[in-house]
């Protein structure tokens, strides 16, 4: 019996074995190609033109110039982007530490099994009841913050009706979303560790801050730049926190580029500058990246 | 064997109760004849279950299939334009917040009513809610003075001034006529931090500039000079207009919570049903969930009044209305059974039973009837005196981006990032420019002092 | 064999000597601690919130009467068809969780094992990073004019298919750092042992790889089950998924903030009890083949 399934099984995976090479990359390339080139060509020639309606039907004319007028004249522009990269900068170097942190923390624990899924438990709810829930606590008559600092004889603080402190409030609320992605993400690096490395520093002497420093994050580098790439792409893009906290208020404090975006292609209907803006987003955030890859490769020691 | 027996009986008597339903069935209110079924596309929103059990009606009553699409509002907006732009539409009526109209009818989207039935008229009795329904495609302008009908309202909200009637009758204010009246009632009754005398949106957007504009007309300032004539000229930052600024700022400073800026309708109604506020300016459709045990702790303690008349004697109040429309992709049959049902919701007993489910009626003779004398409607005088100046605001194709303007400006001017003038003469200076790129003819006012 | 979850396999591997050098300090003990607490706390304050009547929550009350009738109204009112959302929500998450890992686990793993041209590698992975950039809202006009054209407009098939491209960006960049962490060595010796490179990568890379691929695994079905903006305009009543359910409570004028909470209780469970068992399925099927 054991025999006939070897013979049955060796003739099919002889051929997936073959052509491996072959079908490995090819469907996903299929796949993105199928779904991600009309919405792309679409982007970028609608970020050239205007798009405007009349008799039910899409009228295009092409007006690059327009267009990269309207990007110069936008005035909500410049302190959306500032904001944006301070809130990005700020968010995710605080989740980066904390993720790593608390991974390295969870795997010398007990209990890593169930920590793990509680730690990730923000990620699950969706971020339309995150953010209304985080409304209501941060809401200055009867939010749960306020309702403690009176309990204890401080002042109430307002938390999103202050030009001062509604990024910040705005970013813990980003923080308290995300950790669990990075935690997620290196924690699962860090069970990966190859272990006879650790004991034989250990055995050596090494402390542990010197283990950790010297091996642990080394090793663990490719699985951060990941979890770093992506936090980073998303926090460009962080929409819905913004938009049910504050949407964008009080004055500009909180106007992020995403939430603008959404603005200018959705309430006001302008699709082409609304593209234009896109590829900007894009931009900046390459942008963004490359300079963070200079800055750390700076300061690695060699 | 006596199982049996008893089914068949059982079957029996439900075939004859089958039989005799069309006949224990209401009589249907309008006439409407067999209709294939249709798809309505709506918001989540406070009316939705009073709607819902209104086309239950109809279903039950005409035997034609209504499917109810619930979307989030927020996202309302991008379906319908999903829908209309291409191939069939899947949605056979559509609800249009007012300010979305424009863009619908100017994109050419909708089928007039009249297209679809030439013989279709609207009853007199339903209120007009200043002609959103009508399209002027020449003067490109909402007016029913040539105008075809492209959509009717389903549900009109205006604000009204809602009052802590206890309190006020206990420091013996009555209730407030005049804006002034508000200030000088709401100075003596606030408390913080237990008590605030007035509450209304301060928040950056949709927000500040609805509530506002409500002041902005009591004291006789405009957006534009007279976009039904073309005129756009800019008259924002005009001497009323600065006054109206002052006074809504004053109002909030003085008399609101100490986050006033970031204030929403959510907010202005968690304050006035917690009872930490004794005046507030909030829409007609928040006085159920006031008298919800389950949502309110002021259960009967608060009434409404019109909103105030500013220093000229005029009253001002927005409207802010849904319109159903019936989109131009759809189908012959469809089209005629969508209007078939918009005919019978306009009729007068099914605007009255929409009342009693909780909706808000769109027929003068159902606000005038009997059901206004009943307590959970009592707001009903205070809605109808409204509808004699309530006006639509931003009626033109450039409305969401002369909100974003004006909420912008306002807000910063509320939390004191600019003087009133400085962000009235900005935001005017802005529209201006967009009026200009967009082809109108307009101009703008000398600058007021900053 | 190995059995078990990777986190238990981790310890088995280890000697004496190697927990005492991972074991967490006071520091990490604390950490972790304090993580849980901040972690867990808006948790608690949304299951709380899910009992309270409109009015306790608006007035932060503490004590409260509690209440079923959030749970009643979000599961059985006549406008909800929560527990049929549910389902959709299961199914597309799922299904695109397991599409997703297969097609992009394949694809990391062809990009780190074979020598492509430079353009290939460089390019696939350049061009999935940048259309993981483009904010979504940009996506929906033409899938949504793409999809129904081809007929799959308000299908489960249109969301899975949609969110498989979402999410394959990030799953093909995580399964190459996993990848790239195993040691070379042990490919060669799989191909000494005679081993086709399908047969090192499902009996040797994958189980290697465990760790990683359950990240990738857990990523992908999270960002599945919360996908709003596609699934809110590609499908609509009977194909909705939880978030757009979720969505409703958010309504014009004020939050449902009771059933709001109601709900996304509800919907946390399943969502767990799904990466559970998944968890298993994967650890179990892929140790079965495996080989050390």
């Amino acid at each position: 019996m054991a025999g006939e399934t070897v013979v049955r099984r060796s003739a099919l995976t002889g051929v997936l074995n073959r052509t491996f090479r072959h079908w490995s990359l090819l469907p996903a390339v299929l796949l993105f190609a199928a779904l991600t080139l009309y919405p792309l060509l679409n982007l970028v020639r609608m970020s050239v033109s205007t798009v405007e309606f009349a008799q039910g039907a899409e009228v295009w004319s092409f007006t690059p110039k327009r267009n990269f007028d309207m990007l110069r004249a936008d005035d909500v522009l410049r302190p959306a982007v500032v904001n944006t990269f301070v809130f990005v900068a700020a968010s995710v170097a605080v989740e980066m530490v904390l993720g790593l942190a608390l991974a390295i923390a969870v795997a010398g624990v007990r209990g890593k099994r169930w920590l793990r899924t509680l730690l990730i438990l923000p990620i699950l709810v969706p971020p339309v009841a995150i953010g209304s829930m985080w409304k209501l606590m941060y809401n200055y008559d009867f939010g749960i913050f306020n309702q403690a600092l009176v309990a204890l004889g401080l002042q109430p603080v307002n938390w999103l009706g202050s030009t001062s402190l509604a990024l910040l409030s705005v970013i813990v609320v980003d923080v308290w979303h995300w950790v669990p992605f990075v935690f997620l993400i290196l924690f699962a690096a860090v069970e990966a560790l190859p272990v006879d490395l650790l004991e034989a520093a250990h055995v050596d002497g090494a402390s542990r801050w010197q283990a950790l420093r010297l091996i642990t994050i080394p090793l663990l580098l490719p699985a951060i730049v990941v979890a770093f790439l992506f936090r980073a792409i998303l926090a460009f893009k962080v929409f819905d926190e913004v938009y049910l906290l504050t949407s964008g208020g009080p004055g500009t404090s909180t106007e992020l580029v995403n939430l603008h975006l959404y603005k200018v292609f959705f309430e006001q209907n302008q699709l082409g500058y609304g593209a234009l803006l896109s590829l900007a987003v894009i931009a900046a955030i390459v942008a963004f990246l490359l300079v963070s890859r200079n800055a750390t490769s700076a300061l690695r020691p060699r | 064997m006596g199982i049996r027996r008893t089914f068949t009986a059982l079957a029996a008597v439900a075939a004859m109760l089958c039989a005799a339903a069309p006949a224990l069935a209401q009589k249907a209110f309008a006439d409407v004849g067999k209709q294939p079924p249709i798809t309505v596309l709506l918001g989540s929103t406070p009316w939705y279950p009073a709607f819902e059990k209104v086309v239950g009606e109809y279903e039950q009553q005409t035997g034609n299939k209504v499917k109810l699409d619930v979307t989030p509002f927020a996202q309302i907006l991008e379906k319908a334009r999903n829908a209309t732009r291409s191939g069939q539409s899947p949605y056979d009526l559509i609800m249009l917040d007012t300010q979305w109209t424009i863009e619908f009818y100017e994109g050419g989207f909708l089928v007039p009513l009249s297209d679809i039935d030439p013989a279709f008229v609207m009853p007199k009795e339903v209120l007009s809610f200043g002609d959103s329904g009508y399209w002027n495609a020449q003067k490109r302008w909402r007016t029913a003075d040539g105008g075809k009908l492209m959509a009717y309202t389903v549900l009109g909200n205006v604000q009204l001034l809602y009052y802590r009637a206890d309190l006020l009758k206990q420091a013996g204010i009555a209730p407030p006529k005049t804006w002034e009246e508000v200030l000088a009632a709401c100075t003596k009754l606030a408390n913080p931090p237990g008590m605030y005398g007035f509450v209304a949106r301060g928040e950056k957007g949709n927000g500040i500039r609805y509530d506002w504009q409500s002041v902005m007309l009591a004291e006789g300032a405009m957006v534009v000079k007279d976009p039904a004539a073309g005129d756009y000229t800019v008259t924002i930052n005009s001497p009323q207009g600065k006054n109206a600024l002052d006074l809504y700022i004053n109002l909030l400073k003085r008399c609101g919570p100490p986050n006033y800026g970031s204030l929403g309708q959510g907010d202005v109604i968690q304050l006035l049903s917690t009872g930490k506020a004794a005046l507030g300016d909030v829409v007609t459709a928040a006085f159920a969930s006031f008298e919800d045990p389950n949502k309110s702790a002021v259960v009967g303690k608060l009434e409404t009044v019109p909103l105030p008349s500013g220093r000229g004697g005029a009253h001002g109040a927005v409207i802010g209305n849904w319109n159903a429309a019936i989109p131009k992709n759809t189908a012959d049959a469809q089209r005629k059974a969508a209007l078939a049902f918009s005919r019978w919701f306009v009729t007068y007993d099914a605007q009255r039973a929409f009342a009693q489910a909780g909706g808000i009626p769109n027929r003068s003779d159902v606000f005038t009837s009997d059901l206004a004398k009943e307590p959970k409607l009592r707001w009903m005088p205070a809605y109808l005196e409204t509808q004699k100046f309530a006006r639509q605001e931003l009626g033109y194709a450039e409305g969401a981006q002369v909100e974003q303007i004006l909420g912008l400006r306002l807000n910063q001017a509320l939390i004191g990032e600019m003087s009133s003038g400085k962000a009235l003469n900005t935001a005017a200076k802005e529209i201006e420019e967009l009026f200009r790129k967009n082809g109108r003819r307009t101009g703008a006012l000398p600058p007021l002092p900053e | 064999m190995r059995r078990g979850s990777s986190a238990e396999s981790l310890r088995a591997r280890m000697t004496p000597v190697g927990v005492a050098a991972l074991r967490a300090g006071v520091a990490g003990h604390v950490l972790v601690a304090l993580a849980l607490f901040a972690v867990l706390g808006p948790f608690v304050w949304i299951f709380t919130a899910s009992f309270k009547h409109q009015i306790a929550i608006y007035a932060g009350q503490f004590p409260f009467t509690p209440t079923l009738s959030n749970f009643q109204d979000v599961l059985f009112g006549r406008r909800s068809d929560f527990a049929a959302n549910i389902l959709n929500s299961l199914t597309v998450a799922a299904a695109s969780t397991l599409l997703v890992l297969a097609v992009g686990g394949l694809a990391a793993y062809s990009l780190h094992r074979f020598r492509w041209p430079a353009w290939v590698s460089a390019g696939f992975l350049g061009w999935t990073l940048v259309f993981h950039m483009v904010p979504v809202l940009t996506l929906i006009g033409p899938w949504y004019i793409a999809f129904r054209e081809l007929g799959l407009y308000d299908t489960r098939t249109a969301l899975i298919m949609t969110h498989v491209t979402i999410n394959l960006p990030m799953t093909v960049w995580l399964m190459r750092a996993f990848f790239r962490d195993i040691p070379p060595e042990i490919l060669e010796a799989a191909h000494v042992d005679g081993c086709g490179p399908f047969d090192a990568f499902y009996r040797v890379v994958l189980p290697l790889a465990l760790p990683g691929l359950i990240a990738a695994g857990i990523l992908a079905f999270v960002f599945s089950w919360n996908e709003f903006p596609i699934a809110l305009s590609l499908t609509s009543r009977e194909n909705a998924t939880v978030p757009v359910a979720i969505a409703r409570f958010a309504q014009q004028y004020e939050t449902q903030h009771a059933q709001m909470a109601a709900a996304s209780v509800i919907s946390t469970i399943p969502a767990i009890l799904l990466m559970f068992v998944g968890q298993r399925f994967i650890i179990s099927g892929l140790t079965l083949g495996a080989v050390k």
